[in-house]
């Protein structure tokens, strides 16, 4: 037998085995005859956004992985969860919401706003609802059955621009502000808002430049935008990317200067792992407090992240989603303690679960936790950070987003 | 080889038929039983699965066309995907015109677009015609996401779900009719597409383009039609995959997928009409078994820590592949060939 038909044998046997054999032990690991309470989770784990996905979805899985286990479920109920790695794919996150409707899920999340956006319209349609961790504007407007876990991209920029305007801005008549945004509903989502609201506060947009998640230099646009002389760079993207645009800052010698803000996805510790110290003074807005923060349910979140995902610590999307996970077990319990376990469905979830939150604690990871008719937005205040000698320190306390009045077509 | 033992043609009609034999018609009423009777017995995740395969078959058709029959490689096929998505958006949504209009006119936008890009073709092939399209893709992006008052930018635009004369396909199941309704209609047309006049000029332009221009085959014209017909095709996925979603935004639409949609027809098999169904499936499925097998499985059975498994799911995706290149390399199609040679010649191969 020569090596070729060895490598044939070996390949069929191994496709066969990972096809037949492993689904189907999977499947003798569940029981089918508990009542379980099931939610759906869409994870970019793996694609261009896994280092925003990974540690998001590690937190929300330890995060149900600790009410299961130490707090016994949810109204006596475990809940189980059906995870899927969408692998920031939008063909992907559209079979995956299919599937979740499919097993039952009573409701879902996913990380992005990008892959809400591949999800939304069926979920709509069928009227399963969901919410996005991190979304953009589009999503919660006009509210149908998707909501927002917290503030969206446009939420930031206001909440940031009205704090720059009370707190840093020093000169005189209104401020000369540029934004540099990702080339996606991260970026326009803060657009968008600066659009609406900029005149209003009194904030003259002097050039808006656009980058991609997987840009290695941001000279040209900076030298643009430094020729035009703002007092501040808002900058709605990625670390990686933001890292980037904060280097070349400093190499251009525009920054110390010129203050720079971030919106909530590009401001984590992955941040300054890539930055370094150029990111250094560096303000940004996040919806949760930080690592460390004398909160309810920061030992246990530390706990589990240390033991699980050790990596993750220090890594501010892991909070988010383990707030991710509270949210969703409130969510259930309001839901099972208004209809019963047999009467539960994806509607009536939105309907006594969704709809009912009203000011749940999220263990103050974040702000409280409310639905407001015609506002799906769930959380709706940020705290102001600044980067202090390598740490993400909070400079505010939590400052309201209101709704801002966006009209979509 | 091309027919089972014992059977002859006798006219020029047997000769061109495509189901020859009364097994041949017996196969295909089986098949399109089951496929239309799928709704019955399938979940909606599996008919958006099928729908996704449907969709990725007509795509994969257009680009077959004209990189596997043609010879002209194009690595901007989800560009032209993305032209065809959103003309049925904007013409659905913004204009409220019907469905039907909008599936039509997304193909011929797409494919004159694909013209446009395709001209550098008579100057230009392999690599570098490669190369130029590439740019058709960062370009076509480019123009959707910045002509924000048309397409929406990068906020996107909700697209209606597709009507035609009262019924609206709003589930998975319409939609699967559909969808699967076209794509018979496109691999038959694709079929008979490689018989006709045009068809064997594109091969013969794949084969040599030198001696086909000597053959009095027009270059110009037949390597544009082949741009015109494999765009159309990939504007008429677009569309699908447009109304199916029921949102776009132009992140759907990435040099990954054109990438990808080059693998599934050299993983089907170039230049058959049966090697984009191949490819299609085994990519698609092998990715549905990943995502919603394997992963959850691995970590099922070995009570891996949350998220530990799905670094594997690339990895092995990437290994099936490069094992099938390895042992196939002509292809899926190809070894549906030697399967139906061995057992037409059954029991007396040799």
């Amino acid at each position: 037998m020569n090596w070729r038909k060895l490598l044939k044998i070996a390949g069929i046997v191994s496709l066969a085995l990972m096809i037949t054999i492993i689904p189907l032990l999977s499947a003798g690991c569940t029981s089918a005859e508990e009542k379980t309470l099931k939610a759906g989770f869409s994870i970019c784990y793996t694609g261009v956004a896994a280092e925003k996905g990974r540690p998001m979805g590690n937190g929300k899985l330890d995060c149900i992985k600790y009410i299961n286990e130490e707090l016994g479920g949810v109204a006596g109920y475990q809940i189980e969860v059906i995870w899927r790695d969408n692998q920031y794919d939008a063909s992907k996150a559209a079979t995956i919401i299919n599937e979740l409707m499919d097993k039952g899920c009573l409701l879902f999340t996913t990380n992005s706003s990008a892959m809400m956006t591949a999800s939304a319209e069926i979920a709509n349609r069928a009227e399963f609802p969901g919410f996005a961790v991190f979304s953009a504007p589009a999503l919660t407007n006009p509210p149908q059955h998707i909501y927002a876990q917290m503030p969206d991209y446009g939420d930031d920029w206001a909440a940031f621009a009205n704090y720059y305007l009370e707190n840093i801005w020093q000169g005189e008549g209104e401020p000369k502000m540029a934004m540099h945004l990702l080339n996606n509903s991260t970026g326009y989502g803060a657009r968008d808002a600066a659009v609406l609201l900029a005149d209003e506060l009194g904030i003259d947009i002097v050039a808006m430049e656009e980058h991609t998640t997987t840009t290695i230099s941001e000279i040209e646009s900076l030298t643009r935008i430094n020729a035009l002389n703002p007092d501040i760079i808002y900058i709605s993207s990625t670390p990686q990317p933001t890292s980037i645009i904060i280097k070349d800052a400093v190499d251009l010698g525009m920054y110390p200067g010129v203050t720079i803000g971030l919106g909530h996805a590009s401001i984590t510790s992955e941040l300054i792992e890539f930055a370094g110290a150029d990111a250094e003074g560096v303000y940004g807005v996040y919806p949760t407090v930080k690592w460390g923060d004398d909160v309810p349910a920061m030992a246990k979140m530390t706990e589990y992240c240390q033991e699980y995902h050790p990596d993750d610590y220090g890594n501010m999307d892991y909070i988010t989603s383990w707030a991710e996970g509270l949210i969703v077990a409130e969510i259930l319990r309001l839901a099972v303690e208004n209809v019963g376990i047999d009467n539960l469905t994806p509607q009536a979830v939105e309907e006594y679960g969704f709809k009912k939150l009203d000011n749940f604690n999220v263990g103050g990871l974040h702000g409280p936790v409310s639905y407001t008719p015609g506002d799906n937005r769930l959380s709706k205040a940020v705290r102001v950070f600044q980067i202090q000698d390598g740490e993400i320190v909070p400079i505010s306390g939590w400052v309201d987003a209101p709704l801002i009045p966006y009209e979509f077509d | 080889m091309g027919l089972p033992a014992g059977t002859r043609n006798y006219s020029y009609a047997q000769d061109m038929a495509i189901f020859r034999t009364k097994t041949h018609w017996a196969m295909l009423l089986a098949l399109l039983v089951i496929l239309f009777t799928a709704p019955l017995y399938c979940g909606n995740y599996w008919l958006s699965v099928a729908n996704l395969i449907g969709i990725t078959i007509i795509a994969a058709t257009g680009l077959n066309i004209l990189t596997g029959y043609c010879g002209q490689l194009s690595i901007g096929h989800a560009g032209f995907i993305a032209v065809g998505a959103y003309t049925s958006a904007v013409l659905t949504s913004r204009l409220e015109l019907s469905f039907l209009v909008g599936l039509i006119a997304a193909g011929f936008a797409a494919g004159l677009i694909g013209m446009i890009f395709g001209i550098p073709s008579l100057r230009v092939k392999g690599f570098y015609l490669a190369i130029s399209t590439i740019a058709a893709q960062f370009i076509i992006i480019w123009v959707i996401s910045h002509w924000t008052s048309v397409t929406g930018g990068f906020t996107g635009i909700s697209v209606p779900p597709a009507s035609i004369g009262g019924i609206t396909f709003t589930s998975q199941a319409s939609l699967f009719y559909l969808i699967m309704v076209i794509t018979v209609l496109v691999v038959f047309l694709a079929k008979n597409l490689a018989r006709t006049r045009a068809g064997r000029a594109f091969v013969a332009i794949r084969d040599n383009d030198l001696a086909a221009q000597v053959m009095g085959i027009n270059l110009f014209r037949y390597k544009l039609l082949a741009f015109f017909i494999g765009c159309f095709l990939a504007g008429i996925a677009g569309s699908l995959l447009a109304h199916w979603i029921g949102f776009m935004s132009v992140e759907h639409f990435s040099i990954m997928d054109s990438i990808l949609y080059i693998g599934m027809i050299i993983i089907g098999g170039l230049g058959t009409t049966i090697g984009p169904i191949f490819g299609v499936l085994f990519i698609r499925l092998l990715q549905q078994w990943i995502t919603s097998y394997i992963v959850p499985g691995l970590e099922g059975i070995f009570t891996l820590p949350a998220g530990f498994a799905t670094g594997i799911g690339p990895m092995v995706f990437g290994l099936a592949i490069i094992l099938f290149l390895i042992l196939e390399p002509r292809g899926l199609a190809h070894r549906w060939q030697l399967f139906k040679a061995s057992y037409r010649l059954w029991p007396f191969s040799y």
